[in-house]
């Protein structure tokens, strides 16, 4: 695990004083009154009615079967599973086998399969499908050659139309996502994705629950602001900390209450490096976050945003549509 | 090793005193009229080369600045690792993070923000040549250069502007500042190759080759560089002390990188931009390092270099009222139709458009750098130059509160 980056303890200084906290730690910026957060009551376990699952009859398709039971009987939604390749009745009874030991007593669940491009047909089968919530198993570290080709789970992840769940380390005794982090990065997408996120989270019954924030280069407007005297930079580091607290606070003001243990943070550097360290350093068990669409080639020669979360995933990934 | 002579020395510290306390005296007096430090700096230069105290007290101004040329030999030294570490800063800023994830808008902008300003700053010069001072050499070289001249931008009053009006963190303060970006990356890339063809008529290298070494030198550092920094900072933030190893390394690299270009035939602060790109884009260059970077520079290293600027040019003597005019109207005319037409194609908003525009026209430090350089390679005269310093000032003293009016305009309109 990597140590607290430097560029984590480096963005409130100011902060940091007026807390009396230890300087290694975030400064938790914010903890929120439990009573105060809302997030919506209706429907919170119904979010994800249609949950999809791509198997691929590895050493993991068990703990993925197990993992995604779970997620049914959680949301009480139904099972679609996907298999892109040939059916033959060895895997068919090595997957009725599993199922029965998982799966016995669900009653709707169908199993799909499909032979063509593995990205291709798992997108079309979850259109098809009007799948709410695909879960796939990816590994946690992409070698160079499938980073630049591109692997089925980077595709999948851009190009779903619905909410995709990554499990890089799915067990066969599941538990559940207790450390969840939040991208709360200014983005179009980043009210809806702390909306579903904190409702995912009250499903998961998550125990803590971290929103990051990133203030944009931050070390560039303070050397601007340093044109100020000491006072006024002062005045600046507070603002530019608290203007991005203040952006988080106003959309959980705008959702329905919960109980959920919230603390918002507020981070200096590439927001998804930031996120990647911070979800490392305090050992999360999930990662939920946005996607923006349009992604071409040059992307990962320059890799960036979720680029940079895809290099190298800290923990589960859920990526909200 | 050659070495200073007593008085030489006494010299040397006596000029950074007198210009490092010029500068903040008149840098707070920008401040108290709410002007970026550069105004003052400028100005401070101004006072003490030879437009004032040469003028009015040209033994004081021969005292100081022409006893000892040793001594001024040492200033030039100093000036020249200055215009570097500005450049060095100038890169670090630029944030590739930021630009891929503006999209077409900002790419909008920054395409019209550069095109037209560069073509109303090209074509004036190629047929009004003798008009801006151009005699003899390249009549191309110099059109372009001053196309160049018009289409670079001065982020750091950019950024310092948005951040006045609030508007850094909306969409639109960011279309802005990644439009410069990108406006600023291929400007230099641009001026880089114009520097090597100068005084190189004769046998010089080709202009296919020199854009193939600009471009190839970039790419070469935002991708590969940049990989191979990635890898390497990490371990110095981890080893060495911090954030002493950090600093002192990367300034360490930036010069080396500066002395490479040079070497090639590319001009020195070209390299110390493009090695700042890769490092300031770095995850591993945290914040706070970047931070100390820009304080050290901004407040050691600029202020001389600024005040130096004063130094070699009378600036009363060569002010053409005229030239001043029509150098401001074409900066004007060319960034804010160029990135008004930018954002109207973006689909901003009328008002939001000029907006854009005044907060692009800023040009501040970049182009006086740029204007010294050509002056100091005789591709432009010393009125031009005082024409572009100028223009400098003017646009980046306005852009805030044009910038200011625009918005206050298009909030009227919506209520």
């Amino acid at each position: 695990m990597r140590i607290v980056a430097d560029s984590f303890s480096e963005f409130i200084l100011g902060r940091q004083a007026e807390m009396g906290r230890d300087k290694r730690l975030f400064a938790c910026s914010t903890c929120l009154n439990p009573e105060k957060t809302r997030i919506s009551r209706t429907n919170t376990f119904a979010m994800y009615k249609k949950l999809a699952l791509a198997i691929a009859f590895s050493p993991r398709m068990e703990a993925l079967i197990a993992e995604a039971r779970k997620l049914i009987q959680i949301f009480e939604g139904e099972l679609v599973l996907i298999h892109v390749g040939t059916k033959t009745p060895e895997l068919e009874t090595q997957l009725d086998e599993i199922l029965s030991r998982h799966c016995g007593d669900l009653e709707r669940i169908k199993t799909i399969w499909k032979e063509g491009k593995p990205a291709k047909t798992i997108l079309k089968t979850c259109e098809e499908e009007k799948v709410d919530l695909l879960v796939l198993g990816a590994l946690k570290k992409e070698g160079l050659l499938t980073y630049y080709v591109g692997s089925v789970a980077r595709k999948v992840i851009r190009k779903a139309t619905c909410s995709v769940l990554t499990m890089i380390e799915p067990k066969i005794e599941t538990t559940h996502f207790s450390k969840v982090v939040i991208n709360g990065t200014e983005l179009e997408i980043t009210p809806r994705v702390i909306a579903r996120g904190l409702k995912f989270c009250k499903a998961e019954q998550s125990t803590q629950v971290h929103i990051l924030n990133e203030i944009k280069m931050y070390g560039f407007k303070m050397a601007t602001a340093a044109e100020g005297n000491e006072a006024e930079v002062a005045n600046t580091r507070r603002k530019l900390v608290q203007e991005e607290i203040d952006y988080v606070q106003g959309i959980l003001d705008s959702l329905e209450p919960t109980d959920l243990k919230i603390n918002i943070k507020v981070t200096a550097g590439k927001w998804a490096v930031e996120l990647v360290r911070f979800c490392e350093s305090i050992e999360s068990d999930l990662l939920i976050m946005g996607v923006e669409q349009g992604f071409s080639f040059i992307d990962r020669i320059f890799p960036h945003d979720i680029e940079d979360v895809l290099i190298e995933l800290p923990c589960n990934l859920l990526i909200v549509k | 090793m050659e070495k200073l002579t007593h008085n030489e020395v006494v010299m040397l510290l006596l000029q950074l005193a007198t210009m490092l306390f010029l500068a903040r005296v008149f840098a707070e007096i920008a401040r108290k009229f709410k002007q970026p430090a550069v105004v003052g700096e400028i100005l401070a230069g101004i006072l003490i080369g030879p437009t004032i105290l040469g003028t009015f007290f040209p033994e004081g101004f021969e005292f100081l600045f022409r006893s000892y040329p040793m001594s001024n030999i040492a200033l030039a030294g100093y000036s020249q690792v200055a215009v570097v570490l500005l450049l060095f800063i100038a890169g670090l800023e630029v944030d590739l993070n930021l630009v891929f994830s503006q999209g077409k808008r900002a790419l909008n902008i920054s395409f019209y923000g550069l095109v037209i300003p560069f073509a109303f700053g090209f074509t004036a010069p190629f047929f009004f040549a003798e008009f801006f001072g151009f005699s003899e050499g390249d009549k191309l070289l110099f059109s372009l250069f001053m196309g160049t001249a018009m289409a670079i931008s001065a982020l750091p009053v950019i950024v310092r502007t948005l951040m006045d009006l609030n508007l850094f963190k909306s969409r639109m303060g960011m279309m802005i500042v990644s439009a410069a970006m990108v406006d600023d990356i291929i400007g230099w890339m641009i001026f880089s190759v114009i520097l090597s063809f100068m005084g190189k008529e004769a046998g010089g290298i080709g202009i296919g080759y020199t854009i193939l070494l600009t471009v190839g030198f970039t790419a070469f550092m935002v991708t590969v560089g940049k990989s191979l920094i990635n890898r390497v900072l990490p371990w110095i933030n981890k080893r060495l002390a911090w954030p002493g190893g950090l600093i002192s390394l990367s300034l360490a690299a930036c010069f080396f990188a500066a002395a490479f270009t040079e070497f090639i035939g590319l001009h020195a602060i070209f390299g110390a931009f493009v090695i700042g790109i890769a490092i300031g884009d770095s995850e591993h260059m945290t914040e706070r390092a970047k931070e100390i970077i820009h304080q050290f520079v901004n407040n050691i290293f600029a202020p001389v270099f600024f005040v130096a600027i004063g130094l070699k040019v009378n600036f009363i003597a060569n002010f053409d009222p005229w030239l001043v005019l029509v150098v401001i109207l074409v900066a004007y005319a060319g960034k804010v139709i160029g990135c008004g037409f930018g954002a109207l194609q973006g689909k901003l908003d009328k008002y939001e458009a000029l907006a854009i525009g005044f907060g692009m026209n800023a040009r501040g430090a970049m182009e006086i750098i740029l204007g010294l350089i050509a002056l100091e390679n005789g591709l432009i005269t010393e009125k031009l130059f005082v024409a572009l310093v100028v223009m400098a000032l003017v646009t980046s003293m306005t852009s805030g509160p044009l910038m200011r009016w625009a918005m206050n305009k298009r909030k009227e309109g919506l209520e």
